[in-house]
């Protein structure tokens, strides 16, 4: 974070961007491949038009898969956030123990437990569920260790200052604590969602229609491999850049009289 | 990979679902929930208007009309079918499906709905490999978790087939997914691959759009596609046996099959 003191450098970024953008496409353009076969299968990689069985599907089920699981995974780390800074030892035994095993363990491996395994114990999840459950717990334990961190690195002065002033524990919590947390966990917050967004395709396992499921199954019903795989890459990518967008945008609202934070 | 058939592994020894849980399901409901592969063309895929179609489709139809219920189609990964232990997720799976000896552990295979031929799948460049024999010591790539895979390290028992001779020895089997495999034969001869084994319908589908590629004659072996159940329901078994008998009887499969591969492989012709 620096104030650029000539005013060409969103200009050299812009062009720099366009040049890497037109090496890229030039690069995929000697591939060959079937534009009008992408044309065709767009509408339905995007999520335009329902599934057959009425579901949405395409891009929009990825985004629905994700936006659930980061607004779910939020909870579970809030309170496994809290544990870990606890000293109750059982509200920090249990809090460990869940980031250690989540946070240790394939989040494959863990989607097919929840999908194969539990069932054996009698609790049988839709397919839905069980994605959004894996996706849930796994990334709930990466973001409690974020939130944590962000909440240690808030200077110890801070909270003593609030309760020299007598501030109630809850108000010294969301207004002091928290705001200035979250600047220190929106960008590492921000990374892990954009990784879950990618990692949401393993919920095609279950047979959801998102986005790497219809490629994949268009790209092995046309053998036009190449075509699919890259035009889900290209929507990924396409989402991804929303996302930071948006990251970036909390970045600022945050970082509010604190850092000098050029206006690009 | 190896995680998976691990936690398969785990799956068998816990207790099997309750006998005559799916038929019951079934009546009560009036819906039979098949399993479908959308990348299995022409046998499931997604078609051009994005539903469900092929020949596995078109049966499931046919078989749920002559029960009188309604038909849902789910697509799950041939990793979770194939472990079994459905518990009650889906009824039957009219999805192209070899019974093995490991299979049968986990899953029922009332009826045999048709039989293809497997073959060998080489580069057209090819001069090596003239015919099976010839593979020995050769990079030859198969479906992950496929029965060809079993064919090739002398494994495959096909439950009430004769034995299979298997004329080679050594050979390197590439597990991968079939479409990868098929582009990486395509490369060369012996550049990522040397050969493929692939049921008879693929490799058709695979060299009318890669042209590199060629099928060797003869035959390597019938394969004969099972629809597979969850185990422990006799009476779903039977169920399911008596209605693709009466579609077989009547011709409905045969025409089915003529529809999507041009020829009748519904009828034993071995």
């Amino acid at each position: 974070m620096f104030v650029e003191d000539s005013g060409r450098f969103r200009e050299k970024v812009w062009l720099t961007w366009l040049g890497l953008a037109g090496l890229l496409a030039w690069g995929v353009h000697g591939l060959h491949l079937d534009i009008a076969y992408i044309g065709a299968k767009l509408p339905f990689l995007l999520g335009l038009k329902l599934a057959p069985d009425g579901f949405i599907q395409g891009a929009a089920l990825t985004i629905f898969v994700s936006a659930a699981s980061m607004l779910c995974a939020s909870g579970v780390a809030l309170v496994t956030a809290a544990g870990r800074l606890s000293s109750n030892p059982l509200a920090f035994a249990l809090a460990t123990f869940y980031a250690s095993l989540f946070r240790g363990t394939p989040l494959l491996v863990q989607v097919l437990i929840i999908y194969l395994a539990l069932p054996q114990i009698g609790i049988v999840l839709g397919a839905l569920t069980s994605g959004l459950v894996a996706l849930s717990l796994n990334y709930g334990a990466y973001l409690a260790e974020t939130i944590r961190s962000g909440v240690m690195a808030v200077p110890a002065g801070q909270r003593e200052a609030a309760l020299a002033l007598g501030l109630p524990r809850w108000v010294i919590t969301w207004k002091v604590i928290a705001p200035q947390a979250l600047r220190l966990i929106i960008p590492p917050a921000g990374a892990l969602f954009v990784s879950m967004l990618k990692d949401s395709s393993l919920v095609s396992l279950m047979g959801l229609w998102e986005l790497n499921f219809l490629a994949q199954s268009y790209a092995r019903s046309s053998f036009r491999y190449m075509e699919m795989l890259l035009a889900a890459a290209l929507i990924y990518w396409i989402l991804s850049v929303g996302f930071e967008v948006v990251q970036f945008r909390l970045e600022r609202r945050f970082g509010r009289g604190i850092a000098v934070v050029t206006d690009r | 990979m190896r995680v998976l058939w691990v936690l398969l592994l785990v799956l068998l020894y816990l207790p099997p679902a309750v006998a005559g849980a799916t038929l019951d399901r079934v009546r009560r409901t009036g819906i039979v929930t098949d399993v479908l592969i959308t990348q299995y063309p022409p046998f499931g895929f997604i078609d051009a208007e994005n539903q469900v179609a092929g020949f596995d489709v078109d049966v499931a139809r046919a078989f749920a009309a002559r029960l009188g219920v309604r038909l849902k189609i789910e697509t799950p990964s041939w990793e979770s079918i194939v472990s079994g232990r459905w518990q009650g997720r889906w009824d039957l799976c009219i999805c192209s499906m070899t019974p093995t000896a490991e299979r049968a552990q986990v899953l029922g295979f009332p009826v045999e709905y048709y039989a293809s031929p497997t073959v060998l799948v080489v580069h057209k460049d090819e001069t090596r490999i003239k015919s099976v024999a010839d593979l020995s010591g050769k990079r030859v790539g198969v479906g992950m978790g496929s029965s060809f895979e079993k064919y090739l390290d002398h494994s495959l028992r096909i439950p009430g087939e004769p034995p299979l001779a298997f004329p080679f020895h050594d050979v390197i089997a590439v597990p991968g997914d079939e479409t990868i495999n098929l582009r990486n034969l395509a490369l060369g001869p012996g550049v990522r691959l040397d050969a493929i084994v692939a049921s008879l319908s693929t490799a058709k589908a695979a060299t009318e759009s890669m042209r590199s590629l060629k099928i060797l004659e003869p035959v390597l072996y019938w394969e004969p596609s099972l629809v597979a159940t969850e185990k422990g329901d006799a009476e779903w078994d039977r169920t399911v046996a008596n209605t693709v008998a009466a579609l077989k009887a009547d011709g409905t499969l045969a025409q089915i099959s003529r529809k999507w591969l041009g020829m009748d492989v519904t009828t034993d012709v071995r």
